[in-house]
């Protein structure tokens, strides 16, 4: 048979298949018709053949490129990216992921250099008020003690101001998390640098506000959320490190291979943390500013303490099936 | 890793459930730069309707405070889960990769799931450090065979071009001389593989070239099959060319016996009848 009757007698076929992939393109998976999709799989097979006999049948090697990317287009149409699989996520937020924490010598390291470096930063500024001027920088310090100079629920409070706070805390904090998540990436190195950048800055400013007239108040406004924002952030920083651990420490794995390891681990973490910012950052904007009495934010902070504990302990503490 | 794969250029090849091998050509920072400023664009334009709508709309409601607070959280939506949410939904592309024709799949040539959509583009932060030059991408990415920045190896994707190429059939030779010289050309002369396709790349592209570049390219091949057909020296070897493609792809072929239908076309004509 001649090349160009064969191709002749075929390219109807591939017509009609770049057609359909054109159609197919355009819409959502649950809109295209069962005929469509029949006869669009249909068309698939015989290219595929058709691609795969092409150099028996001696086509030009124009025609061959054709091929290769009609039949790359429709695949992608035929086998279409799967969305989020909801089914599972109970699964991995409530049993997996603490499980998998409980063990963590990513998040243990994070915890200890956080909460280290957290509490000395606290300590210095507390005994030495030049420490708080150099860590955080005069004008930040002039800020934040004139930030703090009025009573907790005062008079800036009006309709929605703590819907814009609140929206304000997802973008800042949940982006600080983030951007902690992705740089230990980097080896670990640029989200240690972060952690360690974080927990001093934030340990100087708990240190000099505990020494100044205005401390009833900044208490009064950190107490209710610290619980879940400060766990959110050693969590994306133990999520980040666990990336960048996974190039130096590969187990046997090639370094891409051990990455995506723990890529595929890392990220319900991230999720969990997310999770905690978001409810970090409504606490913030809503209770932490209102006039509320103190015993309230206490407990809020006392319960979502317990909560956190209970998420970490409870769910986390390894379980004989797991030894299986 | 280059040197295992003996890869040389940037098309790779992937293996379908149907047991059918086609090939991919990456995509390169050159496609993607341009689509990834077109999804900068649209997404300022999105965060500066939707911020100008809720503020407005809000405001008219006495609820100012609220319009500003859903506001921030579309900027926070928008700068780090654009790229995953529609990568996930419209499979692996943006608006942008789809202008530009490529899409996100993973490094088996299958399509990407929701977790890795989000996560390549959370990660996209230390891809464009320092600031947004995109070096450390860049960087990731030259020293792949992929073009994989550090959040493509991450989740084990890569981002490949999705051309449209038209169907072209084969050459018309219209040109008499050539279709003379084929009838000169001996019957029991065979056409192998390596010389068809030669034969096929040449008679694609001739009409790209002057007459006397033609003259030259087809010396090359054209003056030993002249010697092996004892034709005369002044035969025109550009057509000499010519003309054997012209018996290889368009007159009939008496070598070999190529079935004549493809093996689905018996239901595809079925299906047809019945639809």
């Amino acid at each position: 048979m001649k090349v160009s009757d064969l191709l002749e007698s075929r390219r109807a076929n591939w017509r009609e298949l770049e057609d359909l992939c054109h159609r197919m393109e355009g819409r959502s998976r649950s809109k295209v018709p069962a005929r469509m999709i029949g006869r669009f799989s249909a068309l698939y097979r015989s290219t595929c053949a058709d691609l795969a006999l092409s150099d028996a049948y001696q086509l030009p090697p124009g025609m061959i490129h054709y091929l290769h990317q009609l039949v790359g287009r429709a695949h992608n149409q035929l086998y279409r990216a799967r969305t989020f699989d909801t089914s599972t996520w109970y699964q991995e937020l409530f049993v997996d992921v603490p499980r998998r924490l409980f063990t963590d010598n990513c998040l243990r390291l994070a915890f200890c250099i956080f909460w280290g470096v957290f509490l000395l930063s606290m300590g210095m500024a507390y005994t030495n008020p030049r420490f708080a001027e150099q860590t955080i920088g005069s004008n930040m310090l002039e800020k934040l003690e004139d930030d703090y100079s009025n009573t907790i629920g005062g008079n800036k409070i009006n309709s929605g101001f703590g819907s814009a706070m609140a929206g304000f805390y997802i973008l800042n904090n949940t982006s600080i998390g983030l951007k902690c998540f992705a740089f230990g990436l980097l080896f670990g190195i640029a989200g240690l640098y972060v952690t360690v950048f974080n927990a001093a800055v934030l340990g100087a400013t708990f240190g000099h506000m505990a020494t100044i007239p205005q401390r009833e108040n900044f208490f009064h406004f950190v107490t209710a959320h610290g619980p879940f924002e400060l766990t959110a952030i050693v969590l994306s920083a133990a999520a980040g490190m666990r990336l960048g651990f996974a190039l130096v420490d590969t187990r046997g794995f090639s370094r891409t291979a051990s990455l995506r390891r723990a890529a595929k681990e890392a990220m319900p973490t991230m999720c969990a943390a997310m999770l905690m910012f978001l409810l970090a950052a409504m606490i913030e904007g809503f209770l932490s500013p209102s006039a509320a009495p103190y015993w309230i934010k206490a407990a809020v902070s006392i319960i979502s303490a317990g909560m956190l504990m209970f998420y970490f302990v409870i769910l986390g503490y390894p379980r004989e099936e797991n030894a299986l | 890793m280059l040197r295992e794969r003996g890869q040389f250029d940037t098309t790779i090849e992937i293996v379908t459930p149907e047991n059918i091998a086609f090939r991919y050509r990456v995509a390169g920072p050159f496609r993607r730069l341009p689509a990834y400023l077109i999804d900068l664009v649209i997404r300022s334009a999105c965060f500066v309707l939707g911020a100008v709508l809720m503020t407005w709309l809000l405001g008219f409601a006495g609820l100012a405070m609220v319009g500003i607070g859903v506001t921030l959280v579309l900027w926070f939506l928008l700068s780090w889960f654009y790229g995953g949410l529609f990568e996930a939904y419209f499979n692996g592309q943006t608006p942008g990769k789809r202008m530009m024709q490529i899409r996100v799949l993973t490094i088996d040539g299958q399509p990407i799931n929701g977790l890795q959509a989000v996560l390549r583009n959370v990660l996209r932060a230390v891809d464009m450090q320092p600031a947004v030059f995109y070096q450390v991408g860049l960087l990731a990415a030259t020293a792949n065979d992929r073009f994989q920045r550090l959040g493509d190896l991450a989740c084990g994707t890569m981002v490949v071009l999705e051309e449209r190429n038209w169907f072209r059939g084969v050459v018309r030779i219209d040109d008499p001389e050539a279709i003379r010289l084929a009838a000169l050309i001996p019957a029991n002369y065979l056409v192998g593989r390596k010389l068809g396709m030669a034969l096929a790349a040449y008679a694609h592209r001739r009409d790209a070239f002057s007459w006397g570049r033609r003259l030259e390219i087809a010396r090359h091949l054209g003056e030993p099959l002249r010697k092996t057909f004892s034709l005369p020296p002044n035969t025109n070897l550009d057509l000499l060319l010519c003309g054997l493609y012209h018996r290889t792809f368009i007159t009939d072929r008496q070598d070999d016996a190529i079935p004549t239908g493809s093996p689905f076309m018996e239901t595809l004509a079925q299906e047809e009848i019945s639809a």
